[in-house]
């Protein structure tokens, strides 16, 4: 008998793409306790938007996470146009509807086809992101950007989608509509998929719930929750479409969910073209915003994301705070990941869409006396000169 | 003194060593490319025609780099595993007909020989997983221990029914012996064999000693440079003994119209390579669970029941 022993998974591992650690305590294959390690790319990025001027935050709100970069701006945006006490154009709400809509779709496949790699689906990562490259492209037509979109601006949008796009876009999500439509057909009837996913990672209702998990992983679970319903921003309300939930809690539930998650937002992003109403995609507003607060909340595609601003009416902000949906899932998948096998650490860890390079925030907490607080950049600095000085000695 | 040299020419050139290496670079691109294709992609491309040489520029590359021997491992094992991976398969495929005739005279019983020496590289694998002294290469090679619990058995006994209907232990014999191919007559055990030579190749879904999204390389973590080079052309080398096995028990050798032996047994030993290929696009990885309880549920009843098949029509016939 092997006795209990520990393997590390991160901060390099094939599992996992970016800096992070999970300390995993092994009873042969099983996992007994697992202690997830965060901070190897924190970034400073909530420090750097105070150093910067309010329009210069949007760009780095978007440079958070390359994946879900437009709903960080949207949800940047939402705060900042609280703090104006501005509602933009409808039709910028529209077209921020279609831009949120289209990451999306480009963030599930890309879970999709990365689900397959865990469990060593090779055949289904190739294909679903050959397919992925279509909806890259409609990125690319509206906004000049594959990737990082650029599309949201305090006030509005900067790109428009004029009437020779909207052919292409439409023909684009038929296509996508299509191969969404055979590769959730593939989920269900696959029995090597449905094998490696099915009763695995078993977050149950309650806990879910109490672990305060977000987004799909939540909705796998079976707990109707997505801001867009709960708070409907930008005229997610005008829209109608389905929140989907399965009753499973395992990682082929969360699956099941992007896919048809997928297929939901074409349908939006085609109602959104049916009913866009024409008018101006942008309101001028003053360099700074009046002081105040405010807080947004935007449902990415990895879950719900939370956006703090403060102004003191000076040119740059003077506090942003963010809550990434990765940050709220880490508790949850640490539930989930205990008494299974090593073999489902991957297909685990992948299934909340993790994004450690959205999570890194720098904050203290005193276990002790349970108190916490942030530090600002040259108090860091101080720190970690007079860390090394002593070090040294 | 001509004796002695037609004896080197065999065992060094042809059919021999440089044969079959060179078969190992053939069938590892062979393989390569079938599985872009697959999967809609372009594979190797720019080391010769069609990146042809491609396998045997990843040899060299790999042999050009650091040897290197972590300070935990044990040396003796760490050094003496790869060279016993790479020259365990190429001993055994000296017992495969690839021209009609083995390379080393054929005797009765040399099948159970090739099988002890396959049975040997698992146990090489453990060893060079085990003494890494690293924890992803010791799960992995408990890993290969386990799988190898799972389709061992099945797997001698696919084999076994088709030497029963021989009549014949030895695989030159079986592969004369065979009038009507042991595939179409025993569909069965040429399913099992496959299946079970995917695990003991180590291909999806039965990659899971080297998982790479759950164990990094598993037994193979912590080797680099030349080492790494002979277990990666050992792989390949126990391809081309796994499907010359294949063609030789259940394909019928070199037997065919026309064409002389060797072409015909290269063309089915390019069909098993394909059937291999095939089955490791359309899977996802198992786990060592389901894999060890699926051998044991549906393999091995199924290998038996091969077996007793076998055995009756012999009696009634």
């Amino acid at each position: 008998m092997m006795s209990i022993y520990r393997i590390p998974v991160g901060p390099q591992h094939p599992a996992i793409k970016e800096g992070f650690q999970w300390n995993f305590k092994l009873d042969g294959e099983v996992i007994v306790d697992v202690t997830p390690r965060l901070g190897f790319v924190h970034r400073g990025i909530e420090k750097g938007m105070e150093l910067r001027s309010w329009v210069q935050g949007i760009y780095l709100a978007e440079r958070i996470c390359g994946i879900c970069n437009t709903p960080h701006t949207t949800c940047y945006c939402l705060a900042v146009e609280q703090l104006y006490d501005v509602e933009v154009p409808k039709r910028a709400q529209y077209l921020r509807i279609i831009i949120n809509e289209l990451n999306r779709i480009h963030s599930h496949l890309l879970w999709i086809g990365v689900l397959g790699m865990e469990i060593g689906f090779m055949t289904y990562f190739m294909y679903v992101w050959r397919d992925r490259e279509r909806v890259m492209d409609i990125v690319e037509l509206i906004t000049g950007n594959r990737v990082t979109m650029s599309m949201n601006m305090i006030g509005g949008v900067v790109y428009d989608i004029t009437p020779p796009m909207e052919g292409i876009i439409r023909r684009g999500l038929d296509y996508l509509e299509e191969r969404t439509k055979y590769y959730k057909e593939v989920l269900l009837n696959e029995p090597t998929i449905r094998a490696r996913t099915e009763n695995v990672g078993v977050l149950s209702k309650s806990d879910a719930i109490d672990l305060c998990a977000v987004g799909p992983t939540l909705r796998g679970s079976d707990v109707k929750s997505d801001a867009r319903f709960d708070e409907p921003y930008s005229s997610y309300d005008e829209i109608s479409f389905n929140l989907v939930t399965y009753p499973y809690c395992d990682v082929y539930a969360r699956a099941l969910v992007r896919a048809d998650e997928t297929l939901e937002s074409i349908k939006i992003i085609r109602e959104c073209l049916d009913k866009m109403p024409s008018g101006p995609i942008k309101v001028r507003l003053k360099r700074t915003p009046p002081p105040g607060e405010a807080v947004a909340r935007v449902e990415a595609p990895r879950g719900e994301l939370l956006h703090y601003v403060k102004s003191d009416g000076k040119e740059k902000p003077y506090r942003v705070k963010m809550r990434t949906p990765t940050l709220a899932n880490i508790p949850a998948t640490c539930e989930m990941l205990k008494g299974y096998y090593i073999a489902d650490i991957p297909a685990i860890i992948a299934s909340i869409d993790p994004c450690y390079c959205c999570t890194e925030r720098m904050l203290f907490i005193d276990i002790n006396s349970g108190k916490s607080w942030v530090w600002t950049d040259s108090e860091l600095r101080r720190y970690s000169l007079k860390y090394y000085r002593e070090r040294r000695k | 003194m001509m004796n002695v040299l037609y004896y080197l020419f065999r065992v060094l050139i042809y059919p021999g060593f440089l044969f079959i290496s060179a078969l190992a670079f053939v069938f590892e691109w062979i393989d390569r490319k079938a599985h872009a294709h697959f999967q809609n992609r372009i594979g190797p491309l720019y080391a010769g025609p069609h990146g042809f040489l491609q396998p045997l520029a990843d040899f060299i590359k790999l042999m050009a780099k650091e040897d290197f021997t972590p300070t935990w491992a044990n040396p003796v094992f760490f050094n003496i595993t790869p060279v016993l991976a790479a020259t365990l398969p190429v001993f055994a495929s000296f017992y495969i007909p690839f021209t009609g005739m083995p390379v080393l005279p054929p005797f009765e019983g040399d099948l159970v020989l090739v099988l002890t020496l396959t049975t040997f590289f698992t146990i090489t694998a453990f060893l060079a997983g085990w003494f890494s002294s690293n924890r992803f290469s010791s799960v992995g090679a408990i890993r290969v221990v386990l799988q190898f619990l799972g389709y061992e058995i099945p797997m001698f006994i696919s084999l076994g029914s088709a030497a029963i209907a021989a009549g014949s232990l030895s695989i030159t014999k079986i592969a004369n012996s065979q009038v009507i191919p042991f595939a179409i007559l025993q569909p069965l055990g040429f399913a099992i064999y496959i299946i079970a030579l995917q695990a003991e190749l180590e291909k999806i879904p039965f990659d899971i000693p080297e998982a790479e999204s759950e164990i990094v390389a598993g037994w193979l973590t912590e080797f680099a440079g030349r080492k790494l080079a002979f277990f990666r052309l050992s792989e390949d080398l126990r391809l081309v003994l796994g499907a010359g096995l294949a063609t030789a028990v259940f394909l019928g050798g070199g037997s065919g119209a026309i064409l002389p032996p060797i072409v015909w047994f290269l063309i089915k030993m390019v069909i098993v390579v394909l059937i291999a290929t095939s089955l490791r696009t359309v899977f996802a990885r198992l786990k060592i669970d389901q894999v060890v309880r699926g051998a044991w549920k549906y393999l091995l009843p199924l290998a038996l029941l091969q077996l007793l098949i076998t055995k009756i029509l012999l009696v009634v016939m």
